[in-house]
């Protein structure tokens, strides 16, 4: 049986991929089977340092012949080296999932040996979870750059949610400081993937359909020189024209002393404006040329609804007892479960400020962009700047307090593809 | 001002509601300690399937939803659910229909607060839940909820475990869902006592070395960690009881 230590190499190596979601799947369990997924995810713990845990993420070898120049487990790098083999995974798979302690697996490996190898080890350890250990729960796999592509197609049939990392914005970063990985070794597989969910879910497929949750990806924000406007603009191509379901930021920090990386950590802040942005790309129907200039930043002050508000003030403030959906959705602080709650009550009565309250819908923020019956509560011009900065000051410095430590920067790092 | 108490149960709520109706400022609640004060008349309600059943089948004639959301709520630990079930049903009585959307009236938020508490505890629990491999090799799991959900979650692990023999016991009822493999029931069950399988201490040891080895030290989070899972649960997770051995 596997050892604690070996766990040990293994988890702390993949810690750093930031997806952990079980969601988008509803596979159903078999007659002799163990498991199936829900479709909204499940959190089965969290970790002192405030992240869920979901599934059981492992590496299933940190021997890596790449040398990466960000990762902690380049070729070149110090580490401790360790390796599982397939039925190993499977029996801590089935032992924590009856134990309730998981939703699923997300397994990743380094490449060991060659790409087609350890995308065949892989496939190998799903297929064999699936079919010999009849495991119906949640499985996330990490797909291995210039490995053959039918691996990849072979497994996606076995699996809920594939991801390969895109890692830098731009092929010239990458180049730089990912030589082993090309853009295409990443995009390909990926397309081909695309196609497979696409004919499935054209073609009504119900049984075994291909990646049920998708694909996702993942990049390091800032050790390279790409614009948030250019990120943000690789987000919207991935969303909008591969079908991807999220898009991963990771701040960078240095861990790792090389000429070609910056020595200092990007903000935390930057990280989390982009993770604002992302969701109103992604959720809220926002243009990506609605939120930032192709060359431009995010503003560092204002998250990304608010900027644009404030840019946009000719169409504010909107009454709330009128407004359309979509506009509501666009209102600082009002998010889609308060325009849900504004929406169904006032079809039965007009509503003021304090039934807002009431129905708890945040005003802080909101107050300033609507009027309730014709009234308005908010402040204008120079005043709604300084309220508005003095509100963003203090949620920001709430959310981001865990992550000030410059050794967090660990996060850049993703310890793995 | 009169108070109506009844045991707990549905039937006995919608007794009492038939009761307590046409009463002015009348308070229904199961909770006998509440503190009274001294022009309360307090009476007791115990059920009657004749009035109870009068109450449903209005209730279901105006909204045949409702009594699935009282049942919900019913469900809570909220010393206050009675009351807020009660109120709930007088203005669907007052506006001859559903009041569910009316999202800005005070008795509709207090029920779906109440509602929302449940339901998120049953979706907590989904996670949270911890087995335990028995010599037998049948799953036992010992929780304390907030709210009645243990025959809500049954089907979820009933789905998942398959053939799998398991035990979900709300040790604060004294309660459990049982399951043979095949079907699973409710039953009473007070103390269980359990003898763990042989490698059961191995796999919970690994798990508390994944749960150590996936934090990461340098961005502790304490605040969040405690919000997303609250302590009292800690109770029933071998990552959050004793190092690993």
């Amino acid at each position: 049986m596997l050892d604690a230590t070996t766990l040990q190499i293994l988890t702390e190596s993949a810690k750093y991929d930031v997806s952990c979601s079980s969601s988008g799947s509803k596979r159903a369990n078999t007659a002799d089977g163990l498991g199936n997924a829900s479709v909204g995810g499940i959190c089965h713990s969290f970790t002192p340092d405030g992240r869920c845990i979901s599934l059981l993420k492992i590496l299933m070898s940190n021997e890596c012949v790449y040398d990466c120049e960000y990762c902690p487990n380049r070729r070149s790098a110090d580490v401790r080296r360790a390796h599982i083999s397939p039925d190993e995974i499977c029996e801590l798979t089935i032992n924590f999932y009856k134990r309730n302690y998981i939703e699923g697996l997300f397994l990743s490996s380094a490449v060991s040996g060659t790409p087609d190898k350890t995308m065949e080890l892989l496939t190998e350890t799903v297929i064999k979870l699936r079919k010999q250990y009849n495991f119906n729960g949640y499985i996330h796999l990490k797909g291995i750059p210039h490995a053959d592509s039918a691996l990849a197609m072979k497994a996606a049939k076995y699996v809920d949610r594939m991801s390969y990392n895109i890692e830098l914005p731009s092929e010239k970063s990458l180049k730089l400081l990912a030589p082993q990985k090309t853009k295409d070794s990443l995009i390909t597989p990926m397309k081909k993937l695309q196609t497979a969910i696409v004919y499935d879910r054209e073609n009504k497929v119900k049984k075994g359909k291909v990646l049920p949750a998708g694909q996702t990806t993942q990049m390091i924000v800032g050790a390279s020189p790409e614009s948030d406007g250019q990120i943000l603009r690789l987000t919207e191509y991935l969303y909008r024209h591969m079908d991807l379901k999220r898009v991963y930021y990771s701040s960078y920090i240095p861990v790792v002393e090389s000429p070609l990386l910056p020595a200092t950590p990007t903000g935390l802040l930057r990280e989390h404006r982009l993770y604002q942005a992302d969701w109103l790309i992604r959720f809220y129907g926002f243009d990506v040329n609605e939120i930032c200039g192709e060359g431009e930043n995010l503003s560092t002050e204002y998250d990304p609804k608010c900027a644009w508000a404030l840019r946009n003030m000719h169409l504010f403030p909107v009454e709330i007892n009128k407004a359309p959906l979509e506009m509501l959705l666009r209102v600082p602080g009002i998010g889609a479960k308060s325009a849900y709650k504004i929406i169904e009550a006032r079809r039965f009565a007009a509503l003021d400020f304090d039934n807002l309250a009431k129905m708890r819908i945040v005003l802080k923020r909101a107050r300033h962009f609507i009027t309730c019956k014709g009234r308005f509560y908010g402040s204008e011009g120079g005043a709604l700047k300084a309220a508005l900065l003095i509100d963003e000051k203090s949620r920001t410095d709430e959310q981001l307090s865990l992550f000030s430590t410059p050794s967090v920067a660990l996060s850049a790092l993703t310890g793995e593809l | 001002m009169k108070v109506f108490i009844t045991d707990g149960t549905a039937e006995a709520f919608y007794t009492a509601v038939f009761v307590a109706y046409a009463e002015k400022g009348a308070i229904i609640t199961s909770q006998e300690n509440r503190q009274l004060s001294f022009d309360t008349e307090i009476i007791n309600i115990s059920a009657d399937a004749k009035k109870a059943g009068r109450v449903r089948a209005r209730l279901d004639k105006l909204d045949r939803y409702a009594a699935g959301d009282i049942d919900l709520a019913l469900r809570s630990g909220d010393s206050l659910k009675e009351q807020a079930a009660f109120e709930y049903i007088k203005l669907i009585v007052q506006n001859g229909r559903a009041v569910r959307k009316m999202l800005s009236l005070p008795a509709v938020i207090e029920l779906n607060d109440i509602i929302h508490r449940v339901k998120s505890e049953l979706h907590n629990m989904k996670g949270f839940m911890r087995f335990m491999e028995t010599e037998s090799g049948a799953l036992y799991a010992p929780y304390s909820p907030d709210n009645d959900i243990t025959d809500l979650i049954a089907p979820h692990f009933k789905a998942r475990l398959g053939m799998q023999k398991f035990v979900i016991h709300d040790v604060k009822r004294k309660k459990a869902a049982l399951c043979d493999g095949k079907e699973w029931f409710m039953a009473e069950v007070g103390e269980a006592e359990i003898y763990l399988s042989e490698y059961e201490r191995t796999f919970e040891n690994l798990w508390k070395k994944y749960y150590s080895s996936v934090n990461i030290k340098e961005r502790p989070h304490e605040k969040q960690m405690k919000g997303y899972m609250p302590v009292r649960y800690w109770k029933f997770l071998p990552e959050k009881n004793s190092p690993t051995e």
